[in-house]
């Protein structure tokens, strides 16, 4: 009787385990349909406006093609202020920018990742801990502290050799190498801790000479990572906006600065059609960085 | 101008560590000659790792020298000493095909890629996977990859090779198979091998030579056989094979080697005296091999028990059978005898299964020939 009533008792827990464990998968379920919702919502709907058929975002009223036409044609913002030109050479700088910028912060960031996962040096941790500090720090103070220090030491060299350095491409580079940096560090550091390390012991082993080791064995192994970092890195230097705003000089303005511009007098369809075509191409780079890191993770 | 290929003279090494220095080889001196086949044998952060790296010149040392057929190594960085490593993973690059890692080595030589493809063949063909040259290393099983990292090392005709641990392959019959093959190979090209690894059988079967390392120091160095039989202290006997031992006292030690130990229950027995045996404190422990041992029901005296050997050259205890396991080739007994002392017994199933003989319970005598005891250091 006892062993039957304990049966009982144990069926019951564990129909009540099982009911918790259903409740806990349809809990695990909903969660990404509420997260993904919260964070798409907004760019579906920007997305959905730059084909509107009506100026109003009041209601969607049919489809269109007119505000791509118009970026390409001219016809651009309140009062049609915006030339296309404006807009391409806003582009191309931004093209311009985010290709040295990255082309810098790269190697610089490639070189800090195999010095930090191969190097034993003197106050490693603390440089590694501020590696960190672009991704963490808010960007607005990033931006602010850049351009505090771009006006003085600009104005230092104005003291010292009499000539004023104003802001410009320059200044735009130089903070947007700050930043990715840091961003490919950490990229190539993940794939150098995944890569053995003893395979550079073996090609030393087998009579390759440090640099050799590192051309012909370490070099091929993180380029996927190199290569990923880069791509991360051009698309941030191409979206990025509060940084570039607070560094940029007189004819600089980036595809987000002129975007922004566009917004101080009013939202357009235009502006959604600019940021639709600017999303495509962000995610389609991010979409690369993410494919090469994850033939490398399948890879070793 | 040295004879041997390989010699360590007083070698030190430290790591930092967070709180002060770690000894991970201390004052290690071995030569290794021409041609040998040396195992490097202890247990996990003994030092044999360190010792090979030191060779290998991953490591520098913190005091004493290398040397390399006779040329000290201080400075020479490990790309230009002639000695290559087979990883302990085997560390085979994973972007080059099998042929260009073998190549690689070759290459960086000078070697002009025609000729070098042509050793590469030749490499592959000695390690008997010819026809693989164009596959990537991950296409292979383990037991090829061993082999690849094998004619990677063997094709810069080095002249030491290093294996670090190289034969984990889990399944044990190959492991078996890779051990009389890496032999034979070894006797073929005639190349000094130090092969580092724990598992004893391992180095008993393959070494010429062992140096049983503890602690980063070399607590011996010798032939299988000498390690086997004449362990020089406890933890070598311990680590080699299985082994009995009984505390005791020194009371007499004979010039002929023989020594008279006094065990916890006063009774006196006559064992060999290690040649390592320093007896400071005059605490010593009686070593004897399972395999030794001998079991007897009958009650008669101990000459009738081994032939032609004097009664007084045999040790016999009173000993009760307390466990028996059927172990195939063997039946291992586990005796005690008086309170202090366990024993473990092998035989040999020779006749069928000897375990019927000797029952739990059952009163025995247990011995052994006082050659086969040696007395060691507590």
């Amino acid at each position: 009787m006892a062993a039957a009533s304990q049966m009982l008792v144990n069926e019951q827990a564990m129909r009540r385990n099982h009911m918790v464990r259903q409740l806990g998968k349809v809990g695990l379920w909903l969660n990404p349909i509420f997260a993904y919702f919260f964070l798409w919502a907004p760019i579906v709907v920007l997305v959905l406006f730059s084909f509107n058929s009506s100026r109003s975002v009041a209601s969607f009223t049919g489809f269109t093609l007119k505000w791509y036409n118009n970026i390409l044609n001219n016809v651009m913002g309140a009062e049609r202020a915006f030339s296309t030109e404006i807009m391409l050479n806003a582009f191309r700088n931004s093209l311009f920018v985010g290709t040295v910028a990255t082309l810098i912060a790269t190697v610089l960031g490639t070189l800090i990742a195999l010095a930090m996962a191969r190097g034993r040096f003197p106050g490693k941790g603390l440089i590694d801990g501020l590696l960190f500090l672009p991704v963490v720090i808010p960007e607005i103070t990033q931006a602010i502290s850049l351009a505090i220090f771009f006006k003085v030491a600009f104005d230092w060299i104005a003291v010292i050799s009499g000539e004023r350095i104003f802001p410009g491409f320059h200044t735009i580079i130089m903070a947007h190498v700050t930043f990715n940096i840091s961003f490919v560090a950490i990229v190539v550091r993940a794939r150098l801790a995944d890569m053995d390390p003893q395979l550079e012991e073996a090609a030393k082993d087998l009579g390759a000479n440090p640099w050799q080791a590192y051309w012909r064995v370490t070099f091929p192994l993180i380029l996927p990572g190199v290569i990923s970092g880069a791509l991360l890195a051009f698309t941030l230097s191409l979206d990025d906006f509060v940084i570039t705003f607070f560094t940029s000089g007189v004819g600089t303005s980036t595809l987000p600065v002129f975007v922004y511009g566009l917004l101080k007098l009013t939202v357009t369809p235009e502006v959604n059609a600019i940021s639709t075509i600017m999303m495509v191409l962000s995610t389609l780079l991010i979409g690369i960085s993410l494919a090469l890191q994850g033939r490398n993770a399948s890879r070793s | 101008m040295s004879t041997y290929d390989v010699e360590l003279i007083d070698i030190v090494k430290d790591f930092d560590s967070g709180s002060g220095k770690l000894r991970a080889v201390d004052e290690v001196s071995v030569q290794i000659a021409d041609g040998e086949f040396f195992a490097l044998l202890g247990p996990s952060g003994c030092g044999k790792t360190t010792t090979l790296r030191l060779i290998a010149g991953f490591e520098q040392p913190s005091a004493g020298r290398v040397l390399i057929r006779g040329i000290a190594m201080e400075g020479i960085p490990a790309y230009h000493r002639p000695v290559n490593t087979v990883f302990q993973d085997y560390a085979l690059f994973p972007h080059l095909t099998v042929e260009q890692n073998i190549m690689f080595g070759l290459q960086m030589e000078g070697t002009k890629a025609k000729e070098a493809r042509k050793r590469a063949a030749e490499a592959l063909e000695m390690v008997r996977l010819s026809g693989v040259g164009k596959r990537k290393p991950r296409q292979l099983s383990g037991g090829q990859q061993q082999r690849v990292a094998l004619a990677r090392a063997l094709v810069k005709k080095p002249a030491v090779l290093l294996l670090a641990e190289p034969l984990g392959a889990p399944h044990l019959k190959l492991r078996k198979n890779m051990q009389v093959e890496l032999k034979a190979l070894q006797r073929d090209v005639g190349i000094t091998f130090i092969y580092v690894t724990h598992d004893q059988e391992e180095a008993i079967t393959m070494a010429d030579r062992i140096a049983v390392m503890n602690d980063g120091k070399m607590l011996q160095i010798g032939a299988p056989e000498e390690i086997y039989e004449q362990p020089a202290t406890r933890f070598v006997a311990d680590f080699i094979g299985e082994t009995n031992f009984i505390d005791g006292v020194l009371i007499e030690r004979g010039l002929d080697g023989k020594a008279k130990v006094r065990l916890t229950d006063e009774t006196v027995i006559t064992a060999q005296a290690s040649k390592a045996l320093t007896s400071e404190s005059g605490l010593v422990t009686v070593a004897i091999r399972p395999e030794r041992i001998g079991l007897s029901t009958s009650p008669s005296s101990a000459d009738a028990l081994v032939e032609g050997v004097d009664a007084s050259e045999i040790t016999m205890l009173d000993a009760q059978v307390i466990d028996n396991q059927y172990i195939g080739t063997d039946t291992r007994y586990t005796l005690r005898a008086g309170d202090a002392i366990e024993l473990v017994a092998r035989r040999q199933n020779i006749d069928g299964r000897d375990g019927g003989a000797f029952h739990i319970g059952h009163s025995v005598k247990a011995f052994w020939r006082n050659i086969s005891a040696t007395v060691l250091d507590s």
